[in-house]
């Protein structure tokens, strides 16, 4: 067999300096070590990472079913797909994020979702799990009645996208697009809390602005289901590789591309 | 000391009868239900959905766009339009009238020419496109993909046994926002003549990603190793895609 690694004991023994000491003092957080701190778990891009073995898997019916869950609960305006990569991606936190499977964390979610949003209380979940524990899952789910919907709080969004699709239905809602394409833009080095989608390798890139994309919310109101706020023009910029990257090991023409509300962008030159 | 056994899919340790979250999907389908946020008939709906989708349709684009001229021009144009030609009405399609909700509806289809290799990921989650692609791989969703990929890309698709020349430019894609995206490889060599059937059958979802490219004779994914479910989809049970 190659040398893998994976699964292998001695590959996976790391070094570890652990602080017996765990209450920081406010003088002990500089401001890298807070930066640290604050970068959503989701954003892992660049990251130092070994070789892996890339394998398929096959989806089990409680994976499949989650995913349904999720999706109709879009749906039906329980939540939009940003509230749920928030809750599920980063909420949980590092060690959920990396050590659950990936619709376990979907599960998850959803639980949060429900609660906070006061759909159900967090006692009721607690006696459920109890009980379908009890009855050891058989059967599937057995809903004892079907609720009455209309009393529930539901968003704008899973109305007003009927018919024209997401980003589509915020058309003409941002004014004129303050780039256009072949601006050289730079991303802005902005802190960041709770949630974001541009990730800390673009910050203080310069790029080029590739295509103008579209209008919507800044995943930044979205994932918190701000829908009163105004959308923003969206822009795909194009880097190349050795501005991402201190050493990059690939071919100086190699580029990547990635897209981006308006805010995060500054013109360069 | 190796502990390849305990971790390789054949030699599962024993899972308990139930797993704490096929109980946490039950109860919260169960309450949702109850309290009335959708329909048990709701829920099935979308299965029935779901269950359908699979790469066929971005294929069947991609072999349209080699052979039509004008539909290649409208796939680069307007993605969506063209997915509405190979049977995919990503908008207006069922259930929701407004797509499929974690996908969005804005496609972009990247075009490749013999100097521009492009590759997709999403280093912030899995974002894919499901109406044309299926359910993505594990592999695209494992966080060593996604760490990866924006950084050592060469190396990252030299691990899936591609390797490019120096007289190609890799170009990331990182899927980090709301548009979706497919890869329009070169058509290769040794396929002239070939209609559209024949050209659908060798673009592989591996291809439409990126970390393949089509050749004449080569109609599935490279194979890779399977880590089997426990208590598989029905759908993996009765064989549709």
């Amino acid at each position: 067999m190659p040398t893998s690694v994976m699964h292998d004991y001695v590959s996976e023994m790391r070094p570890a300096l652990h602080l017996l000491e765990d209450w920081a003092y406010p003088d002990e957080i500089n401001h890298t070590l807070f930066q640290a701190y604050m970068k959503t778990s989701h954003d892992v891009g660049g990251e130092p990472d070994a070789p892996a073995k890339f394998e398929e898997k096959q989806e089990e019916e409680w994976e499949l079913n989650t995913f349904v869950t999720c999706e109709v609960l879009a749906w039906k305006g329980i939540w939009t797909s940003e509230e749920r990569r928030r809750l599920g991606n980063v909420d949980v936190g590092r060690t959920q994020y990396n050590g659950l499977p990936y619709y376990g964390r979907w599960a998850l979610a959803v639980a949060r979702l429900l609660i906070d949003k006061h759909h159900i209380t967090l006692g009721e979940l607690i006696d459920r799990v109890a009980e379908v524990h009890k009855r050891r899952a058989s059967g599937g789910a057995q809903p004892r009645s079907t609720g009455d919907g209309k009393g529930v709080t539901r968003n704008r969004h899973h109305i007003e996208a009927v018919g024209k699709g997401d980003p589509q239905c915020f058309a003409g809602m941002a004014g004129e697009p303050r780039f256009a394409v072949g601006d050289s833009v730079r991303i802005r080095t902005l802190p960041t809390f709770f949630y974001t989608r541009t990730q800390e390798y673009v910050r203080g890139a310069p790029g080029t602005v590739a295509r103008v994309s579209y209008e919507t919310l800044a995943p930044e109101d979205e994932a918190f289901n701000r829908e009163d706020l105004r959308p923003e023009w969206y822009y795909i910029v194009r880097f190349k590789m050795t501005d991402l990257w201190d050493g990059y090991s690939g071919l100086p023409n190699d580029t990547l591309q990635a897209e981006f509300s308006e805010r995060w962008l500054e013109p360069v030159g | 000391m190796a502990k390849t056994d305990q971790h390789d899919g054949a030699h599962a340790p024993v899972v308990e009868e139930v797993t704490d979250f096929e109980v946490l999907e039950i109860a919260l389908r169960e309450l949702a239900i109850e309290h009335g946020l959708f329909t048990a008939e709701d829920h099935r709906r979308y299965t029935q959905f779901a269950e359908q989708m699979g790469p066929a349709p971005a294929a069947r684009l991609v072999a349209k766009a080699w052979l039509d001229p004008a539909f290649k021009e409208l796939a680069l144009q307007d993605a969506i339009a063209a997915s509405r030609e190979v049977g995919i009405d990503w908008i207006n399609g069922p259930p929701t009238g407004f797509g499929t909700p974690s996908d969005f509806t804005a496609l972009h289809v990247l075009e490749d020419t013999p100097t521009l290799h492009h590759v997709v990921c999403c280093s912030l989650c899995s974002c894919y496109p499901r109406p044309v692609l299926g359910n993505s791989p594990e592999w695209y969703r494992t966080p060593n993909y996604r760490r990866r990929l924006v950084r050592w890309p060469r190396q990252v698709l030299g691990e899936f046994g591609l390797y490019l020349p120096e007289d190609v430019e890799i170009r990331v894609e990182d899927s980090n926002s709301k548009h979706r995206f497919l890869v329009l490889p070169v058509r290769p060599d040794g396929t002239g003549g070939w209609n559209e059937d024949q050209l659908a059958e060798i673009v592989t979802r591996d291809c439409l990603i990126g970390v393949a490219l089509p050749k004449p004779g080569v109609t599935s994914n490279a194979v890779r190793a399977v880590h089997p479910a426990v208590r598989p989809a029905a759908r993996l049970v009765r064989g549709s895609p």
